[in-house]
């Protein structure tokens, strides 16, 4: 499938075969600019496209895992040993979370879906 | 002994007291004589809040003020190394003042026993330097950091949960500020637990950062995010950048240009 990734604000999204093109369109900042590191050219664009081999949100978030790893980016929303989301991140497919899908991970990421990454900060003191 | 505090020398016994301190070339006498007139405050005094203001207080610094509500309560143990159990049911500030003063009576120490709200944050953090990130929500914190934005203090924002944590000192005009990253209501507050030695990881480290900016020296997080993971032993630190339609600090200070994208 093609993934073309867009880095927002705090927040990572991803378009699964978009059919039109993709833009930076009322995204026009990033607090957290490490999100870009695998892909330094994108800082030029904006936007990312990669083709993943796999077809569920689990081989995405992998795929997606390896490539920051192969960056030295600490960026795993999902354990590359239990291949399981890190309670680091929150995941949703068209609005929904992952955890109320039917499927879960395994969910096929057919059609116009938009899949958000959201980095939890920390907040109990 | 508080007479000592308006006068900015050190007396013999508080030479003793911080001589492993101010042998330390890059700290110095000096900078314990600027510890010696700071005022910080610290709000909250949990688990992050009495690791800072016990080693804040070790390390001499002139004024120290904490903010809670709360009461000792037997599962903050865990983590809350200023109460024990005969502390369980009364108010944390009160408790928290009575040990910190005995370690070190040469500083004041304000106990303040109220619940942060936007009518009072502005009279509670109006004379602080450094103010200290130990509370358990954000939209506390969100209301902090827009005080010390108005009033352009140094917020250093901590929190925990489970193995990990992160930190990051906001410098009002310089860094990004929470609001820069989240809104009111913007992430769920989930109680996830925490090992009770993480806060103290993250809070030292809080305590380090408000000292860099009480003797003058450029703290280390501003504008950066560290992040700890107690689960492999990771530190992961990350660049921030201010996002140029803040609510809170793009209006209060006007931003050069960056490299945002044009939408």
């Amino acid at each position: 499938m093609r993934a073309v990734i867009i880095p927002g604000l705090v927040e990572m999204r991803i378009k699964v075969n978009p059919s039109t093109e993709v833009t930076r369109q009322g995204l026009p900042y990033i607090v957290m600019p490490w999100m870009f590191a695998p892909w330094p050219e994108a800082k030029e664009k904006g936007v990312i496209e990669i083709e993943i081999k796999g077809e569920t949100l689990r081989e995405l978030l992998v795929e997606l895992s390896d490539w920051y790893k192969k960056a030295n980016v600490d960026f795993e929303p999902i354990n590359p040993k239990t291949r399981e989301v890190d309670f680091d991140y929150d995941i949703t497919v068209n609005g929904k979370n992952y955890i109320g899908l039917s499927k879960g991970l395994d969910t096929k990421l057919r059609g116009k879906k938009e899949i958000v990454i959201k980095m939890n900060w920390r907040w109990d003191g | 002994m508080v007479e000592s505090l308006r006068k900015k020398v050190l007396s013999p016994s508080e030479q003793a007291r911080y001589h492993r301190q101010w042998i330390i070339p890059e700290f110095g006498k000096e900078a314990q004589k600027r510890l010696k007139s700071s005022h910080v405050i610290i709000v909250g005094l949990g688990g992050l809040g009495c690791c800072s203001a016990l080693y804040l207080t070790a390390a001499g610094v002139g004024q120290i003020s904490m903010v809670d509500f709360d009461v000792v309560q037997r599962s903050d143990l865990n983590r809350q190394i200023l109460y024990s159990e005969e502390d369980i049911g009364k108010k944390k500030v009160f408790i928290a003042h009575q040990k910190l003063s005995k370690l070190n009576p040469y500083i004041r120490i304000i106990p303040i026993p109220h619940r942060i709200t936007q009518k009072n944050i502005m009279r509670i953090i109006d004379q602080a330097q450094v103010v200290i990130d130990g509370l358990d929500n954000l939209n506390t914190r969100l209301l902090v950091n827009s005080a010390c934005v108005s009033y352009q203090i140094p917020f250093i924002y901590g929190g925990v949960s489970r193995l990990r944590g992160m930190l990051t000192t906001i410098i009002p005009g310089k860094t990004p500020c929470l609001a820069c990253l989240f809104t009111k209501g913007g992430q769920k507050n989930r109680r996830l637990g925490v090992l009770g030695v993480i806060p103290g990881v993250i809070a030292n480290l809080q305590s380090l950062e408000a000292i860099k900016c009480l003797i003058g020296e450029s703290p280390s997080l501003a504008g950066k995010l560290l992040r700890f993971n107690g689960n492999d032993m990771k530190f992961q630190i990350n660049d921030l950048k201010r996002n140029e339609r803040c609510k809170v600090c793009s209006l209060k200070f006007s931003l050069s240009p960056n490299k945002a994208f044009k939408a």
